[in-house]
């Protein structure tokens, strides 16, 4: 291990005379860093409304389906978009609300299970942990009404429980919410996609090829 | 189709290197199809996008300000990536890089990895490396296995395969992949790769990837993508090793609402790519438990070194600047001997070698800006390239050899010729009578002799008025008089 | 209104009826101008080849040169871009603070012609006349380094008897690139071809800029071609009226 730390000290001391008339002292990097200039816009302008129409516009885009409910409705609603898949056997991670593990399916709880048997498994339900509506993007933090990031992954077909109340606008908007950073992310803006052949693009390489988002709705929220 | 590996030390030149390629049309066709359609999505998205020019000033102060702090940001990202489970290794050259690597796998009893596409172990040679040393890698992304079972090399640091239409595709997997059947159709070559690599992701316990950014508030790793496959492997196996630049880090997690709202647009021409990434050392039951970070020197600390040259480090690897480059446009990837092609292989891949190779790449250009206007960090390429012309000068300036470069002679002579007015206007005198004997009734020159060929090859002269506009002048004034 | 002309090396030496349709047109406009018999070269090829020495050395006598006048114009953009691109970095390296000084009260007088025009004399009509169809080719230099916009649309909307048809891919660099031409000349052909191929089809009698450098690269390759079009700077354009039409027409 030696080798490896004279390595690194070699590394760090080129690092140290290579910026040795711009860098800053400890105690001032963070006043360096709060100087940057971000005069970017940080938060949206639209009305709630707005902002939910235009999630819904990008997903759509996207090839996802979206349906609206509100919360008393949002069991019947599962079910039927499970119904509507044709599908039957469903991973659901463990923090899933009971409510959601509608009768009907074979659900398969992930207590950990080995990535052979989510293969098998032919759709996931999952809530979120926010939305983005300028880019149509879900984001995980694999919580338990989330999952382990596998369950999004293996299978093909993808519900995703969205509450209006987690949907932003903008992406600093997120980081403004989630200013304490999760441990693990997954950003996703539609079915995976390639344009690598003669720049076609292609959905659904790996990864789920159908993602469903049903968006509930607070009857009290303003227009 | 090219076989040669893309090593910097044994490419040709890049005057040599184009030649295949001009006379190439469906490669030229394929990169120029390739580039307008994401010069187009790009566009139309810049347009909608209000703050582009500020989050492009952002971006770009944000990457100016860690590269000035860089030892302070990877010991904080060192620090904080190891308090979460994983471990950092340091390399100071690609030797070191793929030995730390090799080492790794083989601690995991390692036969077979696979890969993210990451251009940063293109940089090092790793996959030569290891299957010389017994270790099978698979690469997970389509384009990435379209040049790996083709025996092709990427010519595009985000769409590598670019060069390769379908048919060719077609031609690849049938005969590699055993599917005699097989169509020339999209969709189903994208298909194919997707069955061949299922039983990949779900068997083999070792991956390699890149990075796209490290952040040093958290110790984490993002990787940016589309297709699925760096989930594939960043979830399944047990074992993950990142190799990446140290340039990659950022300060602090909401920085990525900046890079990440560049990087989708200027890369592919999308708001957002489908899948982006983020882990923080090891999650225990979700993911690799053993997880490896190899920070990546390889001269990139010599490049810090020089103010002007260090804004190459700024880069984010989007390829906007290759997607507008009329020269890219007409050569693709491969004349550039690299795993970085373009605008930014042209300053950064003379820079990696130390300007012992790729010496003629800073010349591989017209000054034309475009890489400027649309480069999501505001890295001034055509002022580095510049400066690295110089550099090859100030070399040149102190080897025998220059007494047989014609164009360095020749500007020599042109210093002394502009050094004072009247030896200027009798080299003008000269050079009217001397050409006068190519000039042709139609006043026009269609043959020169010697670096005047240059230009005659396809191109007619005018030939020299009797007049120069000073000696117009002058009469003029004596007429006036 | 004075000024002092620097005529750019290749203009003196091989496009003069530039410099003689500059001098008609700005004495028309009301403008004195001068001329230094003693200029040569700004230095650009030198720099853009790599031989900074070299072309400070010619920097830093063209500063000299001006010292005296408020006004510089010059019809080649290229030749600004040189001197507000790479002039300060250059005097910065190999320069002492005389010489910066210099530098720093030399570099508000120069203008690029359509800058002198539009900015300077607050024109955008300049009495020409010049009944042909003509396509305009945006130099990369006056594009991208010196932001000349729509300077110079302004000033062709204003011809009598002009038929203006744009460019496809406009802003295309033309593959000349000075010394790139001469290095690379098989790219910079490649270049020329695609470009070339943009110009054509606009089907105009003339190709204009406002640089010579692009214009002798494309009106080169068409007189090899035998196209059925020709080069011409705009200032000579803009200098033609029907009293006295541009040379070229003759």
């Amino acid at each position: 291990m030696n080798a490896s730390v004279e390595t690194r000290a070699r590394i760090l001391g080129r690092i140290r005379s290579a910026t040795e008339r711009v860098a800053k002292a400890p105690t001032q990097l963070a006043d360096a860093y709060a100087a940057l200039p971000r005069t970017y816009v940080r938060r949206g302008q639209k009305s709630n409304e707005s902002k939910l129409e235009l999630l819904i516009e990008r997903l759509r885009e996207y090839d996802a389906e979206v349906v609206e409910c509100l919360e008393a409705g949002l069991a019947s609603s599962i079910a039927a978009q499970l119904a509507a898949s044709g599908k039957l056997v469903f991973v659901a991670p463990a923090g899933l609300p009971k409510e959601w593990l509608v009768s009907g399916f074979d659900w398969k709880i992930d207590h950990g299970l080995p990535a052979a048997e989510i293969e098998l498994v032919e759709g996931v339900v999952t809530g979120a942990s926010c939305a983005i509506a300028d880019s149509g993007t879900i984001v995980l933090h694999h919580s338990e009404s989330e999952g382990r990031r596998v369950i999004t992954l293996l299978p093909d077909w993808h519900l995703c429980i969205l509450r209006a109340s987690q949907v932003v606008e903008t992406l600093p908007e997120y980081f403004d919410r989630f200013s304490k950073p999760p441990a693990l992310v997954t950003w996703v803006s539609g079915p995976s996609a390639t344009a690598d052949i003669e720049m076609t693009r292609i959905k659904g390489v790996h990864g789920p090829r159908f993602l469903h988002v049903i968006l509930v709705r607070d009857e009290t929220q303003d227009a | 189709m090219s076989t040669a590996i893309l090593d910097p030390k044994i490419a040709p030149p890049f005057r040599e290197a184009v030649l295949p390629v001009l006379r190439n049309p469906m490669l030229r066709k394929n990169v120029a199809h390739a580039t307008q359609v994401i010069q187009n999505k790009r566009a139309k998205l810049v347009a909608e996008k209000t703050d582009w020019q500020e989050l492009r000033s952002a971006a770009s102060a944000i990457r100016m300000h860690v590269l000035e702090n860089l030892g302070a940001y990877l010991e904080q990202f060192e620090e904080r990536c190891t308090a979460a489970g994983g471990v950092v290794h340091w390399a100071a050259d690609a030797d070191e890089a793929r030995a730390i690597i090799l080492n790794l796998l083989r601690q995991e009893n390692a036969t077979e990895a696979i890969k993210i596409k990451t251009m940063t172990s293109a940089e090092i040679q790793l996959n030569p490396y290891l299957e010389a040393a017994g270790i099978t890698v698979h690469e997970t992304d389509l384009a990435e296995i379209i040049l790996q079972l083709g025996k092709e090399e990427p010519s595009h640091i985000v769409v590598p395969a670019l060069h390769i239409n379908r048919s060719q595709v077609r031609e690849i997997f049938s005969r590699t992949m055993g599917l005699k059947d097989l169509s020339d159709d999209p969709k189903e070559l994208t298909g194919a790769a997707r069955h061949y690599l299922r039983e990949k992701f779900l068997r083999v316990p070792t991956a390699i990837s890149g990075a796209n950014f490290l952040i040093a508030e958290t110790g984490s790793v993002a990787v940016v993508e589309s297709e699925g496959n760096g989930r594939m492997c960043l979830t399944l196996p047990e074992t993950i090793v990142t190799v990446v630049g140290i340039e990659k880090v950022l300060p602090r997690f909401q920085d990525l609402e900046v890079m990440l709202q560049v990087l989708a647009r200027s890369a592919t021409g999308e708001r957002m790519n489908p899948y982006t990434s983020l882990w923080t050392g090891v999650t225990p039951g979700d993911g690799p438990q053993r997880f490896h970070v190899v920070l990546l020197d390889n001269e990139r600390t010599s490049i810090l070194a020089r103010p002007k040259e260090r804004q190459t480090l700024k880069c984010i690897r989007c390829a906007a600047c290759m997607n507008h480059c009329p020269v890219y446009r007409q050569t693709g990837g491969h004349a550039y001997g690299s795993c970085y092609p373009g605008p930014i292989g042209a300053i950064l891949t003379p820079q990696l070698m130390r300007m012992h190779h790729a010496e003629s790449l800073p010349f591989a250009s017209s000054l034309c800006g475009a890489c400027v206007e649309v480069c999501p960090v505001k890295i001034d390429i055509p002022a580095v390239l510049l400066d690295l012309r110089a550099d090859a000068v100030n070399i040149e300036r102190k080897q025998a050899k220059r007494a047989f470069d014609l164009m360095y002679i020749g500007l020599r002579v042109a210093n002394t010729v502009f050094a004072r007015p009247w030896i200027f206007h009798t080299a003008q005198w000269f050079g009217r009578i001397g050409l006068s004997a190519f000039t042709g009734k139609d006043g026009w020159i269609k043959w020169l002799p010697g670096l005047g060929s240059r230009w005659t090859e396809n191109r007619d002269l005018r030939g020299l008025p009797k007049q120069t506009f000073h000696e117009w002048w002058a009469a003029r004034a004596k007429e006036t008089r | 209104m004075r000024a002092s002309l620097f005529i750019a090396c290749y203009n003196d030496t091989l496009f003069p009826e530039t410099g003689r349709a500059v001098t008609r047109l700005l004495e028309r406009l009301g403008v004195e101008l001068d001329f230094h018999p003693e200029q040569t070269c700004c230095g650009q090829m030198h720099a853009n080849s790599g031989f900074r020495a070299e072309a400070f050395s010619q920097a830093k006598r063209l500063v000299r040169l001006y010292e005296k006048d408020e006004t510089v114009v010059i019809p080649g953009s290229s030749c600004v871009a040189m001197m507000r691109e790479q002039y300060p970095g250059i005097f910065e390296e190999l320069g002492n603070e005389s010489q910066r000084r210099e530098l720093a009260a030399f570099l508000p007088k120069v203008y690029e012609l359509s800058e002198f025009i539009i900015d300077k004399l607050g024109v955008e009509d300049v009495g020409a006349y010049f009944p042909h169809r003509v396509t305009y080719h945006a130099s990369c230099h006056g594009l991208r380094g010196l932001h000349l916009g729509d300077r110079p649309f302004r000033l062709l909307k204003n011809v009598r008897g002009i038929d203006f048809v744009p460019l496809e891919n406009m802003d295309r660099c033309c593959g000349f690139g000075g010394t790139f031409s001469v290095k690379n000349p098989e790219i910079s052909q490649a270049m020329l071809t695609v470009k070339l191929h943009d110009i054509l089809s606009t089907k105009a009698e003339f190709c204009t800029a406002l640089d010579n450098s692009c214009l002798m690269h494309l009106g080169g390759a068409m007189h090899r071609q035998y196209a059925a079009m020709r080069t011409i700077h705009m200032a000579e354009i803009l200098a033609s009226t029907e009293d006295a039409p541009a040379e070229a027409l003759a």
